[in-house]
């Protein structure tokens, strides 16, 4: 009896691993045939039989991405003086691959300690207003970003920052999300040891710095890459925010080109490879890491 | 310890990277080297000079649309060269915009405050569209009486407002035509049915020709390409040749397109065999399935297609006039410049230099023109001299038909005329959807007045 | 805990704590009340108004909102935003959990190469993958039509984007893909902390697999099941990229959603005060929906 169950159990098991192992590569597919396809020849990328692996290895598509439009590599802007010193030029996919890091590295920065400060303190300071704000961005938390789309680009407009990368930033640090997180963290630091700073004659702040950060890193450590990878794909800010082409991140550049060359697959595809594989690559590097900050962010959200 | 080394390096990273990016920022009203041109000294020296004010050393956005080379940076690059050698102390920058999400793109940056200075395209958005919501400016001192003269008083017509106002600066026409892949026509023994001499055909006939290429095994003939933006003059044009209808009223105030004609041709291409209304392409799509043979005819087509796809094409092409049962009438293009009103005077007298010397300076002019690869809006002698492909498209300029693009309303009606192709594709009654978008494109054009 | 502590709690020292509380709230509540709060307000303001381009604003009350409900276009997008939601939320979750029950325990590489698969669409971006989707879909020469024709599943050629019975059905598909890769890797973790010695008890005692998983794995792992839900009710809600670069909304407003719609009215059609509207209804919509969920969420 408990043998025929073990052999149907693993039946199913085989049968599932199976099933899965084919819906893998269908996940897999679109991701093979973009790295392949910026590979391929026109002549093979336009065939009406798609050719399954490239019979011929070129970079005419990459030379073409590359050579297309150019953009100075950075621009730093002194204030107040109207000197720009501006980097050398290069391929505009190139200076989209920096924007696009750029605004997720600083989006990561300012929603990781803004959001650290402020959980802490939702957590663990008794303050006037406490409820009020909590509630308020409990709330907040579940509308779309996009709702307010029409209001949101008025308003940048209206501090002159329509058109830069800050425009993008500002409204993903200003989700309150990873507040809430934050504070989910928070909760855990023992009281104690607060208290016992306190009589050390530890003031607020090195209280915070000394005692609450470092029990509440993996929760940063979360935060940090889940605002990482959600600010990288945050195509519809970018898309309303962005316009010169020097400004663009790389799934807008994608989306340009993707409009302008309507069908000139392969160069489509040397774009989409560049946005897709840099993150890729990051992911496989940090995917330990990736993988216990969903999980923590899942337990404590 | 090792914490707070952490911590200051985290935050001087920080503050590096704002550095960077207030660059990012502001560069965009204050540098912003034309892509590929300036060099880091330039940029210093012209944001330097910026501060003077006056026209010396202002900076100009220019903004196109993909109007034959004019949508080529490197093409774009030496044209403004040209300029800059003359007028060294007018920065321009341009932008490159796509007919799928330009508008859209336009539309942001007006509510961002940032709309370029210059914007090359057509009447039917510098008139119709941004002139007549009042954010361009009046383009009254280029329009002098020397250039009233020249211009052809059809194109000048069409770039003045309701208000008499102009807001546009033509540079360059053309006729668009539909085109066929004679390979697959002449294996489909369809050729008998058209005019190759003159590029016409009557209605008649081309039902004959698709369905005679719809035979010999050609499932895909032609497609009434209906996802949205650009192309749509091409759409227009079939519908409302085959049987002869109008898209507006004469004085273009009042929009047409539910006539009986009109109806029996959107009927007509919805019953034909080897021609589908597709909603999931774009007109660049149609244009792109033509030249790769996957399509045997496109309606979206001009001579700066064929001339920009050469080295795709692997078969004769053979541009045709819209089948008709009468004489053909085309759609014309128009294409020119407008400048945005942005509030700085210097500004604006610096995009009017640049459009004076872009469409007026005796050298400059045919450069600016072949660029784009159609014809002048003016006589400057015959430019396209040995050029066989011009001479071949010429033909078709005779055939122009009323330039009604400039009716109230457009940027509603353009939208509205998508969907309602895509309701007759979906199977909904012709005249319902016609009416419906009657209905909406007048609404607007009313609006509007 | 600390609170009790210190239950009486004197003014100075409320002070002292909300002071302290408002220094370390500050550059949060910067950005929180300038990017969310403050927008939000405005739209709940203009959305009464008739707001266009380049002209003053027009008060005209609540006929924004009157429009919206007689606006069959955006009735339509209300009911494909709810078939978005209502499909892919329940799909995303039973699949993601079959995926992972049958994963979990392989040996540690597979498990790992299997999660690590799942979660590319993720990374990879909507738009990136959009691309390669476009291509598959299409209707002359994609491959879900060549693979069809050719092994005679389909008579003859789908217009997959371009027929409105099959559009928003291709538009699910792909936000599936690219959705299923957290649920995935929470429920793989969630199921390894499962207590295992209850699952041996369970079984020694005779329970099926069945009543196993049922029984004690999933009320075990139902706190993720919540997470999940309402992180894949967010994500369906904000569908945009696949819309705007696949179908731009049509055929015949077929794949219109609300977040589509608004964008649309917006930048096409220059209507600012009526796409207000469309966000506030959506916006209660929503805060309606996350109650309900909290509610749930409180009652486990």
């Amino acid at each position: 009896m408990k043998h025929k169950r073990f052999n149907r159990s693993t039946c199913y098991k085989i049968l599932s691993v199976a099933v899965i192992t084919i819906l893998a590569v269908l996940f897999a597919f679109p991701l093979y045939w973009i790295i392949t396809g910026s590979f391929k020849t026109s002549a093979a990328i336009n065939a009406t039989t798609p050719q399954w692996w490239p019979e011929e290895w070129v970079l005419a598509n990459y030379q073409k991405l590359f050579s297309r439009q150019y953009a100075p590599l950075w621009e730093i802007h002194i204030p107040f003086t109207g000197f720009t010193f501006a980097g050398p030029d290069v391929p505009a996919a190139i200076r989209w691959l920096l924007n696009t890091v750029f605004m997720a590295v600083a989006a990561m920065l300012f929603t990781c300690i803004t959001s650290a400060m402020a959980g802490y303190a939702l957590a663990k300071k008794r303050f006037l207003g406490r409820t009020l704000v909590f509630s308020l961005i409990v709330c907040a938390m579940a509308l779309p970003k996009q709702v307010i789309l029409i209001p949101l680009l008025r308003e940048m407009a209206s501090l002159e920052l329509y058109n830069t990368i800050w425009a993008v930033i500002f409204p993903i640090v200003g989700w309150p999300f990873g507040v809430f997180l934050m504070k989910q963290f928070s909760e855990g630091i023992p009281g104690e040891m607060m208290e016992a700073a306190k009589i050390d004659g530890a003031g607020e702040w090195k209280t915070f710095y000394t005692i609450a950060l470092p029990l509440i890193k993996p929760g940063i450590g979360a935060l940090a890459i889940f605002t990482f990878i959600n600010s990288w794909n945050d195509y519809f800010m970018q898309l309303i925010m962005l316009t010169s082409t020097k400004n663009l991140t790389i799934p807008l550049g994608i989306a340009k080109l993707q409009a302008e060359n309507a069908m000139d697959f392969g160069l489509i595809m040397a774009g989409a490879s560049l946005a897709a594989i840099p993150i890729i690559i990051i992911f496989l590097i940090f995917q330990k890491y990736f993988t216990k900050g969903i999980t923590m962010g899942a337990v404590k959200g | 310890m090792k914490k707070r080394k952490i911590m200051a390096m985290a935050l001087s990273c920080l503050m590096v990277l704002s550095a960077v990016g207030c660059g990012n920022g502001d560069s965009g009203s204050t540098s912003g080297s034309a892509a590929g041109t300036g060099s880091s000294a330039a940029t210093n020296q012209s944001s330097a000079q910026a501060q003077t004010g006056g026209t010396e050393g202002a900076e100009i956005t220019l903004w196109t649309y993909p109007i034959g080379k004019w949508g080529d940076s490197a093409t774009v690059d030496g044209l403004i060269a040209n300029f800059n050698a003359v007028h060294p102390e007018i920065k321009v920058t341009v932008e490159y915009l796509d007919y799928s999400n330009g508008d859209d793109q336009i539309n942001t940056a007006i509510e961002g405050n940032q709309a370029p200075d210059i914007v090359l395209e057509g009447p039917e958005r510098l008139v119709a569209n941004w002139g007549a919501k009042g954010l361009m400016v009046d383009l009254a001192d280029l329009w002098t009486d020397e250039a009233k003269a020249a211009i052809y008083e059809s194109v000048e017509s069409a770039c003045k407002g309701s208000d008499g106002v102009y807001y546009e600066y033509p540079l360059c026409m053309t006729a668009h035509t539909m085109a066929i892949n004679k390979d697959i026509f002449e294996a489909a023994g369809a050729m008998q049915y058209i005019d190759e001499a003159n590029g016409t055909w009557t209605t008649d006939d081309f039902i004959k020709a698709v369905q005679a290429v719809y035979d010999s095994g050609q499932a895909n003939v032609g497609a009434v390409y209906c996802n949205g933006q650009g192309g749509d003059q091409g759409t227009r044009a079939l519908v409302n040749n085959l049987y002869g209808g109008t898209f507006t009223n004469a004085e273009h105030t009042e929009y047409t397109a539910n006539s009986e004609e009109n109806i029996k041709a959107l009927q007509l291409l919805y019953d034909m065999d080897g021609i589908n209304y597709d909603a999931s392409i774009v007109g660049g799509d149609e244009i792109n399935m033509f030249c790769n043979g996957t399509l045997a005819m496109a309606f979206c087509w001009n001579i700066a297609q064929e001339k920009n796809n050469l080295d795709k094409i692997n078969f004769d092409v053979l541009p045709m006039a819209f089948p008709s049962t009468g004489d053909p009438k085309l759609c014309g293009g128009i294409w020119g410049f407008g400048i945005f009103n942005n509030g700085d005077e210097a500004k604006i007298a610096a995009a009017k230099t640049f459009i004076d010397f872009m469409a007026n300076d005796e050298k400059q002019a045919v450069e600016s023109v072949k660029a784009s690869s159609y014809w002048p809006v003016k006589d400057l002698g015959n430019i396209y001299e040995g050029d066989d492909l011009m001479t071949e498209y010429s033909k078709f300029v005779p055939y122009m038909g009323d330039y009604y693009q400039v009716v109230g309303g457009w940027a509603e009606a353009r939208t509205a005329w998508w969907n309602m192709l895509q309701q007759v594709g979906s199977g909904v009654d012709v005249k319902t959807a016609v009416e419906e978008f009657v209905a909406t494109s007048n609404a607007a054009a009313n609006a509007a007045q | 805990m600390a609170a009790e502590k210190k239950n009486p709690m004197s003014k100075a020292l409320v002070r002292r704590e909300t002071i302290a509380g408002y220094a370390f709230m500050l550059p949060s509540l910067v950005f929180f009340l300038g990017f969310v709060i403050y927008p939000m307000v405005q739209c709940v303001i203009t959305s009464f108004f008739d707001a266009t381009m380049n002209r003053e604003d027009i008060f005209i009350g609540l006929a924004n909102y009157t429009e919206l409900f007689q606006d069959t276009v955006f009735l339509g997008a209300l009911r494909n935003t709810a078939v978005i939601v209502i499909v892919s939320v329940p799909v995303v979750c039973i699949f993601s959990l079959w995926v992972s029950s049958v994963i979990y325990d392989l040996k540690g590489a597979a498990c790992s190469a299997f999660r690590c698969i799942f979660y590319l669409p993720v990374v990879t971006g909507s738009v990136a993958v959009t691309v390669v989707w476009k291509w598959m879909f299409n209707n002359y020469y994609g491959i879900f039509n060549y693979v069809g024709t050719s092994t005679g599943l389909l008579k003859q050629n789908i217009n997959w984007l371009g027929d409105e019975r099959y559009a928003l059905g291709c538009i699910i598909l792909i936000l599936l893909t690219t959705s299923v890769g957290q649920p995935i890797v929470l429920y793989v973790s969630a199921l390894n902390n499962v207590d295992q010695s209850l699952v041996e008890a369970a079984e020694v005692d005779g329970a099926t697999k069945f009543q196993c998983f049922w029984k004690i794995k999933w009320p075990q792992i139902m706190p993720t099941t919540l997470y999940i839900l309402v992180i894949t009710t967010i994500n369906s809600f904000q569908c945009f990229a696949l819309i705007q670069l696949l179908t731009s909304g049509g055929p015949n407003h077929s794949t219109d959603t609300i977040m589509y719609y608004i964008y649309y009215n917006a930048f096409k059609l220059y209507r600012y005060g009526y796409g207000n509207a469309m966000g506030v209804v959506l916006a209660v919509i929503i805060a309606v929906l996350s109650a309900v969920q909290f509610k749930l969420a409180e009652r486990d």
